[in-house]
């Protein structure tokens, strides 16, 4: 009985996690998350409420990306993939010190850059949805 | 007209997504020993700490504060 149910939980979850019913669900979310501006209360819920959801999705694997659908990652990584540190340390020492600065004109975040290209609705909803997509691609590691 | 300071601070954040662009196009050659992003990516999602997993609690929580930050803040 419970290796049955276990496998009737993981076919739907599965299901769940297929392209054809992540997709559609994300662009939803999105076409309704691009509605509200920055700094509203609509956005605020749906950033949290979405991404609280997804979370916890997440962190519970009731979205399923084990199996056949996660990839396995190399255990060990060679001393090149330090490489990576150069792109990540800068941008965060760049952003945390304009923060630090106040985030003017002068000591811009990459958020008050953002800002201006993600002010109109396509926009927004094509923000919302590469968001929510990024999610899918964490999760499915 | 932009101030010496942003100009250098737009530099700085163009400059680096060009090298992380040419890192991952670097990585997905035959024999790189440089690991795609989403390799370390993987890595850090399967470190625990004992039965907690710490690694995937950290990248979920930056993935959410990305969003909370760019869309909601």
């Amino acid at each position: 009985m419970g290796a049955r149910d276990a496998d009737e939980r993981g076919r739907a979850s599965r299901a769940v996690s297929r392209p054809a019913v992540v997709l559609p669900g994300f662009a939803l979310v999105s076409l309704v998350g691009g509605l509200f501006p920055s700094f509203s209360v609509g956005a605020n819920v749906v950033v949290l409420v979405a991404g609280g959801a997804l979370f916890w999705l997440g962190l519970s694997g009731r979205d399923s990306t084990s199996g056949p659908l996660r990839r396995v990652s190399p255990p060990r990584m060679s001393a090149a993939a330090g490489w990576w540190l150069l792109p990540v340390l800068v941008l965060t020492a760049v952003e945390l010190t304009n923060l630090a600065l106040g985030s003017t004109h002068d000591h811009p975040t990459l958020s008050g850059l953002a800002d201006p290209l993600i002010e109109g609705y396509p926009a927004r909803v094509a923000a919302y949805f590469g968001w929510l997509a990024a999610y899918w691609g964490l999760a499915r590691l | 007209m932009s101030s010496l300071s942003r100009l250098l601070a737009i530099a700085a954040f163009g400059s680096m997504f060009l090298v992380a662009l040419g890192l991952e196009w670097v990585a997905r050659r035959p024999g790189s020993r440089i690991p795609p992003f989403t390799a370390l990516c993987g890595l850090v999602m399967r470190y625990r700490v004992g039965p907690f997993p710490v690694g995937r609690v950290a990248l979920l929580g930056f993935w959410w504060w990305l969003g909370w930050h760019f869309l909601a803040r």
